[in-house]
């Protein structure tokens, strides 16, 4: 088991050097100056050649690629992580400011895709093509196709609409402020729990539909059990063990659209930051918030195969 | 979204040449009676592609064409779907719009898929060294989130609808990478593959005309499901100010403009989003269903298809 992990891990780092190569590379292929960016064409076209070259000195662009990746490594082993080209701010200040809020939005999405999407899994496998099960499929089908973005602007607008609400607009921490902290968090997370929720559905129905009919289930069912309980108690455990893997693949997505997510409910998270930093070709935040979300998405994935092994004990590494 | 999860790798068949030969109405009959909701998702997908073909005909008036006598008025009889802050047509401008999000969607997963399956062919088939060197760079691309990656490489090659196409593109490659291979490493195995090799055929030969004809099948099925993906992508892209610049319409920078009004206008929001999920969701029916049809265990339909392509 301890070797596994030490593979799984030393594996785990090496795609990850190679992600951050292929970050490098594809952002300083860049067709535009950053200093066009920065300054607006006008201001670019005021700047003496002499400025122009001090400023790309100062923002480390002038050294040779080697050199600017060996840096961005140095960076990150120092915790510092480089600073934004436009405000100067250290990334790894606002990765811990705003980190929490996305971190938060993602864990009650997760809660609620489960809160909502199991007990419908379960309700359709217990009576298959009944009317529950049709409206708890065409739902999911529904929501599987709705772009959460869409779904959160429509929430944001009706909130308004009807009840001239609106959510705090600045980064508020749970520790500061619960209440406040969980009308930021609330819509998004909603918004990406239900379409977890869909998956989770489809996924623990299917699934319990393929474990009741292994021949224990005939036997619990044999020996007079409630159907309630041979479901629950019989099949369930069996029948999570996909529907686990699923959440973990879900979080991945999660990661990718609670970006657009969060821009649709305007909560200032680290997906705010991202398309902001995106938008003002801001290389140094960028190329290091890609690379938080890489980590997470390949931290997630290990998580999901040793949990394997935690649910099911006949599952033996080597 | 709907992109690691569903397509399973499908196992190679043998020859099948005892099925009763039905003809291609038939076929299409029992798959709309299997499948109806299949059927009705590919119509309206078949008219949604209609209406984006024909759009300068369809659309009521022309989507860039400003009016500032009728600026953020609300759904009336004169324009169906209201117009926006300068005045123009919302109902022309989600018909234009569809063009941009079908080229974008269609072009990219066809890219995509296609560079993802040849990769894999040839990574199942030689194996060795090119395989493992393949695999850790598939590895790497599926270490991003598809919007993030997305967003980065549309950030490093620009903003037209060609960046958007390659960057979405980019993020199809591993699936079909992955899929593909799959099936190529059990075909690989087969009889008459080795028949061919002990023929003399050479590597190439062998995979261009043995291999990748068996691969057609789960390639379709792959293609298909992956379509409503890219909408969903290219529409986010553009909601986040990344995709299709305006002025011309995509739904996505539509929805985009529609924020700029510090309370936004109802119409503006709820018709270009119900356009993506009618696309979406129609695109997603029929895949499921050609995914149903196309699973080997389900269908002999898809026996006859692995036989090589012909109704025997």
């Amino acid at each position: 088991m301890r070797k596994y992990l030490l593979r799984r891990a030393v594996f785990g780092v090496s795609t990850l050097v190679g992600v951050s190569l292929i970050i490098f590379v594809v952002l300083r292929i860049l067709p535009g100056d950053p200093l066009v960016a920065m300054f607006g064409l006008e201001g670019f076209a005021k700047l003496a050649p002499g400025d122009r070259a001090r400023i790309m000195e100062d923002l480390g662009l002038s050294d040779p690629l080697p050199v600017q990746y060996a840096r961005w490594m140095r960076d990150i082993a120092s915790g510092s992580l480089g600073r934004s080209f436009f405000r100067g701010d250290k990334v790894s200040e606002l990765i811990l400011h705003r980190g929490p809020l996305s971190a938060e939005i993602a864990l009650v999405s997760m809660l609620i895709s489960w809160l909502v999407g199991l007990p419908v899994g379960i309700v359709s496998a217990f009576r298959p093509n009944s009317l529950p099960d049709n409206v708890a499929r065409s739902a999911s089908i529904l929501f599987l196709a709705i772009p959460g973005f869409w779904l959160g602007m429509l929430i944001v607008l009706a909130t308004l609409f009807w009840f001239n609400y609106k959510a705090p607009l600045v980064v508020v921490h749970l520790w500061q402020d619960p209440w406040a902290n969980l009308q930021l968090v609330v819509g998004p997370a909603v918004v990406l729990g239900l379409g977890q929720g869909a998956y989770i559905a489809r996924m623990s129905r299917s699934c319990l539909l393929e474990v009741i009919l292994e021949d224990y289930v005939r036997t619990a069912r044999a020996k007079g059990l409630k159907e309630a309980f041979v479901v629950l108690r019989h099949a369930l455990p069996n029948a999570l063990l996909p529907v686990v893997t699923l959440s973990g693949i879900l979080m991945g997505f999660v990661l990718g659209g609670s970006v657009a997510v969060e821009q649709a409910f305007g909560v200032p998270g680290l997906g705010r930051a991202l398309v902001v930093a995106v938008i003002e070709r801001d290389t140094i935040v960028v190329q290091n918030l890609v690379l938080l979300y890489a980590v997470i998405f390949v931290v997630i994935n290990v998580a999901v195969d040793l949990s394997y092994a935690w649910l099911d004990p006949r599952i033996r590494y080597r | 979204m709907d992109s690691r999860v569903g397509v399973q790798a499908v196992p190679a068949l043998g020859p099948v040449a005892d099925l009763p030969a039905r003809s291609v109405a038939r076929e299409l009959g029992s798959f709309a009676r299997r499948n109806p909701m299949a059927v009705a998702g590919g119509l309206v997908g078949l008219l949604i592609v209609v209406v984006a073909v024909a759009a300068p005909l369809v659309a009521p008036s022309d989507p860039l064409k400003t009016d500032f006598r009728r600026m953020a008025r609300p759904p009336d009889a004169r324009s169906v779907f209201g117009t926006d802050q300068v005045g123009r047509d919302t109902l022309s401008r989600v018909i234009h719009g569809s063009r941009m999000s079908l080229t974008v969607a269609f072009a990219s997963v066809l890219l995509g898929t296609t560079v993802g399956a040849l990769w894999g062919v040839a990574s199942g088939y030689l194996g060795g060294r090119f395989d493992l060197v393949s695999q850790r760079i598939t590895e790497v691309l599926q270490s991003f989130p598809d919007l993030i990656l997305a967003m980065a490489i549309s950030m490093a090659i620009g903003t037209g609808m060609p960046a958007v196409i390659v960057a979405i593109a980019i993020t199809r490659i591993p699936f079909g990478n992955r899929v593909i291979r799959s099936v190529a490493l059990t075909i690989r195995e087969l009889a008459y593959v080795e028949a061919a090799r002990a023929a003399g055929g050479s590597s190439f030969r062998i995979m261009t005309r043995h291999v990748l004809p068996q691969c057609m099948a789960p390639y379709l099925v792959l293609a298909t499901t992956h379509l409503g993906v890219a909408i969903v992508i290219e529409a986010a892209l553009g909601f986040l100010g990344v995709g299709i610049p305006p002025p011309t319409p995509t739904w996505g920078n539509m929805l985009a403009e529609s924020l700029t009004s510090l309370v936004p206008h109802w119409w503006l929001v709820f018709f270009p989003g119900l356009a993506i999920t009618v696309t979406v969701l129609a695109f997603n029916l029929f895949g499921d269903g050609i995914r149903d049809t196309l699973d080997p265990r389900l269908s002999p339909a898809f026996l006859r298809m692995m036989a090589g392509g012909r109704r025997a």
